[in-house]
């Protein structure tokens, strides 16, 4: 297995807080890797480490082979960074924007020209590119954000939650791209998100919660694992329903005239169904979404 | 050039308001001037001198110089702060450029700019003294004063860039422009002939460093008017008018020396761009 991204035992205090307690965690190399976490949970602190912006108290970190401490420059010429807050100049136009960060890693005049044309072209912005930066859009923002972490081809991509404030439509659009990027170059990428819909795509979830990882997994093991699929039955002989789910020897909840019943996995529905079919008049089959599988982790660790 | 001098120069001559701003000062001591202070200076005794038009707006123009530098780079370290507010350093810190580079860059600008407004004040200046009846500037002393210019820029830029550097928001950078903006003018002498001040007021001003680029303006800018209006004048009342107007300093009973003065500057320049480079480079924390 190829580890791009290696980190062991992290920490990270602010003065008297501790941002990031003793976190591991690795990240091959050409997959899409999310982490999840609530506001203040410590992805963005985790996310400027990683990206030589701040020092850390303890533990190792490796990026591509490359020691933080000591490579800095190394490992700033093969990353890129889209952050939290819009970083491009807003008085200049998104292309003198782009020469000026393309100069940042090379010095041939017509290298910097193809630079900034390609990163235009795979993000798609030449219809406004030659716009400020002020007066763009939300997304055309965003766009040209990734194309200035594009700008040396970096082997690494860190995205610090790349759609926040954005409206659900642009989120998307953001995302098929940043998805489809991910498929046509083979880098890495890196992201912290809030949005469990997103992390579900990645190859790889970790997530984090005041500093430490919560869970982590593939979304389809944290699915399986932290989120109930359930079944859901609109009663006409609330007695005999009683009795079957008893015999079954199952839990279920009352909702507005609805049985609510907790399964390991959907296809558990089946017999239950089978037998109570004369006593219900619809039901529902619910599998668990990374949403559930979230409020899962984190109830599980609010109930700790 | 440095790619960062060249974007916050480009950064800053498009904000329209930035620059306006940073030409507060010179246009605030032009008015005072044209109000008030230009009638009040001229001490009695010296009514009865030739030219006193000319040698005034010499005297006017070495005082905007000295301290025009410190209001327009005030303004270009504006951009400094707002990389700062708006997280932009977070982009070049990310990007493998050296953080010495990156200070280099800040300084840089912000000395062009200084130099850049300086000169035009100078240009427009003279086509002014000119109009008023003066002569123009031989070619031997705007090369002086053009050097003079870029050194008295450079002192200027290390003393705000020091004092910059501590600042994380507007609104503490935008008040201590405001302080520094009025108070400068104070402490260089340039509003009121330092002779007119009591003794305590002139002795801080001859303290303060920038007082002295003031100085060696004067020495260069008033040479000619000096020359036609004190012709038939003995020379004690030309040195006495000398340093009632802060054109040479007088510590005890010696006469500070242009060379002195230079080397004030220099030292000045060295030890805050000592400083602020310290203060800069903390980048990572």
């Amino acid at each position: 297995m190829d580890k791009i991204i290696e980190v062991s035992n992290l920490q990270k205090n602010y003065s008297n807080l501790c941002a990031v307690k003793n976190i591991s965690f690795y990240v091959e190399r050409g997959k899409l890797f999310s982490f999840l976490g609530s506001n203040g949970a410590g992805k963005s602190t985790t996310i400027d480490i990683l990206c030589t912006l701040m020092n850390f108290d303890g533990g190792e970190v490796t990026i591509d082979g490359l020691n933080p401490r000591h490579d800095r420059q190394s490992i700033r010429s093969i990353i890129g960074v889209v952050f939290q807050d819009n970083v491009l100049d807003p008085l200049l136009t998104v292309r003198e924007n782009l020469l000026i960060r393309a100069e940042f890693y090379q010095s041939d005049r017509s290298l910097i020209r193809k630079s900034v044309y390609e990163a235009a072209q795979t993000t798609e912005l030449s219809e406004f590119i030659d716009q400020p930066y002020c007066k763009l859009s939300g997304g055309q923002r965003r766009r040209a954000d990734i194309a200035r972490a594009l700008i040396n081809t970096p082997k690494i991509l860190f995205l610090d939650e790349p759609t926040t404030g954005l409206d659900p439509q642009t989120r998307k659009s953001i995302w098929n791209s940043i998805k489809l990027l991910q498929k046509k170059t083979g880098m890495t990428v890196f992201l912290t998100t809030h949005y469990m819909e997103e992390a579900a795509e990645s190859d790889y979830v970790i997530v984090l919660d005041h500093g430490e990882i919560a869970a982590k997994g593939t979304p389809v093991e944290l699915k399986s694992k932290y989120a109930t699929d359930c079944l859901r039955l609109s009663v006409s002989n609330e007695y005999t329903l009683r009795q079957i789910l008893l015999d079954f020897k199952l839990n279920f909840t009352m909702s507005a005239g609805e049985f609510i019943i907790n399964l390991p996995d959907t296809m558990k529905a089946l017999p239950v169904l089978e037998k109570c079919k004369s006593c219900i008049s619809s039901f529902q089959v619910l599998q668990g979404t990374m949403d559930d599988a979230f409020i899962g982790i984190m109830g599980r660790d609010i109930r700790k | 050039m440095n790619i960062l001098i060249k974007r916050n120069l480009k950064i800053f001559f498009r904000d329209r308001s930035a620059v306006l701003f940073s030409l507060l000062a010179i246009f605030i001591i032009i008015a005072l001037y044209a109000v008030f202070l230009g009638d009040v200076w001229l001490d009695d005794s010296m009514q009865n001198i030739k030219g006193t038009n000319y040698l005034m707006n010499t005297w006017l123009l070495a005082g905007l110089l000295a301290v025009a530098s410190i209001t327009t780079t005030m303004g270009a370290f504006g951009v400094m702060i707002d990389d700062k507010v708006r997280k932009i350093n977070k982009d070049f810190n990310s990007a493998p450029i050296k953080s010495s580079q990156i200070t280099f860059g800040y300084i840089g600008s912000a000395f062009l700019i200084g130099v850049i407004i300086s000169i035009i004040t100078v240009f427009v200046s003279d086509i002014y003294i000119v109009f008023c009846g003066g002569m123009w500037m031989t070619l031997i002393e705007l090369l002086k004063v053009i050097l003079l210019v870029i050194f008295t820029t450079a002192t200027n830029t290390s003393i705000v860039c020091f004092i910059v550097s501590f600042f994380n928001s507007h609104s503490a950078f935008s008040t201590a422009s405001t302080i520094l903006g009025t108070s400068i003018g104070f402490l260089t002498g340039i509003y009121l002939p330092i002779g007119a001040l009591p003794k305590s007021v002139q002795f801080v001003i001859k303290l303060f460093p920038v007082s002295h680029a003031a100085s060696l303006l004067r020495q260069v800018l008033m040479e000619d008017a000096m020359k036609a209006s004190f012709s038939e004048i003995p020379a004690n009342h030309l040195n006495e008018f000398k340093e009632y107007m802060g054109v040479t300093f007088r510590f005890g009973d010696s006469v500070v020396p242009w060379w002195l003065s230079v080397l004030i500057l220099v030292f000045t320049a060295t030890l805050f761009y000592g400083l602020s480079i310290i203060n800069l480079s903390k980048r990572i924390h």
